[in-house]
């Protein structure tokens, strides 16, 4: 197949969703972040797939955590639904149970939160998926430590229950720490997530004073799905940058407003202390796939 | 062979006398197995002291036939459970208590006259009475031995001499007195039930009979525009087993689907090993213990989207209640309270929403969160080096790794209320971010100099 065939295929793979109105549906019902990442993602993050995040380091799992609860924030302030927080029983006693003055500084409204523990994995999969499909709640996030059950099945029916149910689905892989470019998943998206020193405020005497949450974010995995949308909404420079971004596997520096619920982000972001290897290209991503054809 | 004999002179007059340790508390499972086993007859059944059962059974006789049916059926069903039972009715619970222990008749016609009393009750002894042994002898010392010594006497002298109780217990044998008693359950709101003539096993046939059972309670339910907050299904065993599993709904309910859904969430879960229908179930009752008015706006309202997602919300909630148990699935709200670990509680989500202040974000002197997002449920030791004893940290080790401090705010000082635990110490909490910009949630327990001298670090959270 030709390049020149290709690209009259996918015109025609576009008229056909345009057409359908699915296109322009889902381009629609995304949520922005920041700048870079949109133009990464095609416009945002959408609201109808599964993203996965997992931690650069064991140590990282807050980090992991908080980037996903402000992803939760967000979506909550888009839908007047609540949000499902599920994990497994034993994760409060080794990373520390989710504290609740602690959410509410985060940005989220704690009466539009429920919290779910299952005995184990396998049913914490089978909580999300019952709370994808009904379609009820603002967004799930999930946290999973014992991931020797999550395959590519199972991945896949939490996709196919977050597009039935129109519900994001926030998948922490807590224990995949490091192996972000390793894992194959059906998961539309997925980020490495690594603490990232917070803008300090200067102190009167002594050190400074620690600021907001801030993360290192890198944007692992975007399917294509992902980029045929962004090719439409005609974000200026998109293309280049977005495979600037995706290909150096740069690491964006986010800082989040929990007051605005918004994202600062910071791309010259070089701080040595952040002690990510330098991307690989990714095993399942859009330009493996690239290279495959 | 007496009550009251000692093992060693019982063994002298039966040599092969064998003996059992008495067990009373497994002896009184087994009688509220049995009670519970009986409410397949009526709703209404209780214990009665340490070896009997009272049921009421008062316009149900007929369902099985009549009252000596009903004991028949009772004494064979019991038999083969390998319970030997004594059984008697009358028309209240004193003289069915009577006529069951001492009675040969088991059965007090209705009504009962002064002859048919007279008849029934005046040869039995006056043990029958229900009087303690001590008004029994002290009768017995008098020459009155039978109910009918004392029925047919004046009342007053027997009163003067031996309490009220003989009399009172008289007029409580003959119905003058109301006496009621204590169902162990009770009767429940609406209730559904179906009897199989040959018992089912398979929990393909438990769950069709369950989905047959839901209509019915619903049915019953809509003539008075009820939903079901709390049900109740019940499976008698051939075996004499009960099994009640209990699902519970935020909000009424009142179609047969999502009562039979919350149940299959229970019965498909994994603790739950509610469908060992061992020999077979052979009576299967659905029952609704708290039922609550439909809303009247209710149909109104699920025209609208809103309220559409929140029933589905709802109904979801309880799903995963179900299966994974009531604890499992909560809501939160904050409290006010000094001590970090009393500043929220959780409460289960099927009891509807938390009322909860969402305002009032704690932030630091930097705009940061004063709270972390990670709580540990115990404080974890660290060792922790500062300047000064009672100054902030400059490095510290926990989990093994060392962190250097980069940035630090604090101290936040939070002390026990001095009301509860006048000696708890004092904490002083620090937010301190290390060189990798990880954020940790430390304190220091007690006071330096005044509380102690070696004064404790911990980390009690981490913020993202």
């Amino acid at each position: 197949m030709s390049p020149g065939d290709r690209a009259r295929l996918r015109r025609v793979v576009t008229q056909i969703e345009a057409e359908a109105g699915r296109a322009g549906e889902r381009a629609g019902r995304r949520l922005p972040l920041t700048r870079a990442l949109d133009s990464a993602l095609g416009g945002g993050l959408a609201d109808d797939a599964l993203h996965e995040i997992a931690p650069a380091e064991p140590a990282d799992g807050a980090a992991a955590m908080g980037f996903a609860l402000a992803l939760a924030a967000r979506f909550l302030s888009q839908r007047s639904a609540a949000a499902l927080v599920i994990g497994e029983g034993f994760a409060a006693h080794e990373a520390g149970a989710l504290y609740g003055p602690g959410l509410v500084a985060h940005g989220l409204p704690l009466s539009r939160l429920v919290f779910v523990k299952a005995p184990d994995a396998a049913l914490a999969f089978w909580a999300m998926e019952e709370a994808l499909k009904c379609g009820a709640p603002a967004a799930v996030v999930g946290e999973i430590w014992n991931l020797k059950g999550y395959s590519l099945a199972v991945s896949r029916r939490l996709l196919l229950a977050a597009r039935k149910g129109r519900t994001p689905a926030l998948l922490i892989l807590a224990s995949a720490y490091g192996q972000a470019e390793r894992l194959s998943s059906a998961a539309e998206t997925r980020f490495e997530i690594a603490a990232a020193p917070s803008a300090k405020a200067p102190a009167a005497g002594g050190k400074d004073l620690p600021g907001p949450f801030a993360c290192g974010a890198r944007l692992v995995k975007a399917r294509l799905g992902a980029f045929v949308g962004a090719v439409d909404d005609g974000v200026p420079g998109g293309r280049d940058q977005r495979s600037r971004l995706h290909d150096a596997g740069r690491v964006i520096r986010l800082e989040w407003r929990s007051e605005d619920l918004a994202f600062n982000e910071d791309l010259a972001f070089g701080d040595p202390a952040i002690s990510l290897p330098l991307a690989a290209a990714s095993g399942d991503g859009p330009r493996a796939a690239a290279q495959r054809r | 062979m007496t009550v009251g004999l000692s093992l060693a002179d019982a063994r002298a007059r039966f040599p092969g006398l064998v003996a059992v340790e008495a067990a009373p508390a497994e002896e009184a499972r087994l009688l509220q197995r049995l009670c519970d086993w009986c409410s397949r007859f009526t709703p209404l059944a209780a214990l009665d002291g340490r070896d009997g059962l009272m049921l009421d059974i008062s316009g149900v006789a007929y369902l099985f036939g009549g009252e000596a049916a009903l004991i028949e059926d009772c004494r064979a069903r019991l038999a083969a459970q390998g319970v030997s039972v004594a059984a008697g009715v009358a028309g209240n619970p004193r003289a069915a208590w009577a006529l069951a222990r001492f009675s040969q008749a088991k059965i007090a016609p209705e009504p009962l006259n002064d002859k048919a009393f007279a008849k029934l009750f005046h040869d039995l002894p006056l043990a029958a009475l229900g009087l303690d042994g001590q008004t029994v002898a002290d009768l017995a010392r008098a020459g009155l031995r039978r109910i009918g010594d004392i029925a047919l006497r004046p009342r007053a002298p027997i009163t003067a001499r031996f309490g009220s109780a003989p009399i009172a217990r008289l007029d409580a044998l003959k119905g003058l007195e109301r006496s009621s008693i204590a169902p162990r359950f009770m009767a429940p709101d609406f209730c559904a039930e179906r009897r199989f003539a040959s018992p089912v096993q398979t929990i393909e046939a438990i769950e069709a009979a369950l989905r047959k059972l839901a209509d019915d309670l619903v049915v019953l339910m809509e003539r008075q525009a009820k939903g079901a907050r709390r049900i109740e299904l019940g499976l008698y065993r051939v075996d004499g087993d009960v099994r009640r599993i209990r699902v519970g709904a935020s909000r009424p309910l009142n179609e047969a689907r999502a009562i039979v859904r919350l149940f299959a969430e229970r019965l498909a879960s994994p603790d739950e090993d509610a469908i060992d229908a061992g020999f077979g179930v052979d009576l299967m009752r659905l029952a609704c213990l708290a039922a609550e008015p439909l809303a009247p706006s209710q149909a109104e309202l699920e025209r609208a989207h809103e309220a559409g997602r929140a029933r589905a919300l709802a109904d979801l909630l309880d799903r995963l209640s179900a299966r994974l148990g009531a604890r499992a699935v909560t809501r939160r709200e904050l409290i006010e309270a000094h001590l970090p670990e009393q500043a929220e509680a959780a409460a289960p989500a099927v009891l509807g929403e938390a009322r909860s202040r969402d305002e009032g974000l704690e932030t630091g002197a930097s705009g940061a969160p004063a709270r972390p997002l990670r709580l540990f449920v115990r404080p974890e030791p660290i060792e922790a080096l500062a300047e000064v004893p009672d100054g902030p940290p400059l490095r510290f080790r926990w989990r093994r790794v060392l962190h250097d401090v980069a940035a630090i705010e604090g101290p936040e000082r939070i002390a026990a209320p001095w009301w509860r635990r006048a000696d708890a110490p004092t904490r002083d909490y620090f937010r301190a971010e290390d060189s990798q910009g990880r954020r940790f949630w430390l304190y220091r327990e007690g006071l330096f100099g005044r509380e102690t001298a070696q004064a404790k670090w911990f980390v009690h959270g981490v913020f993202g």
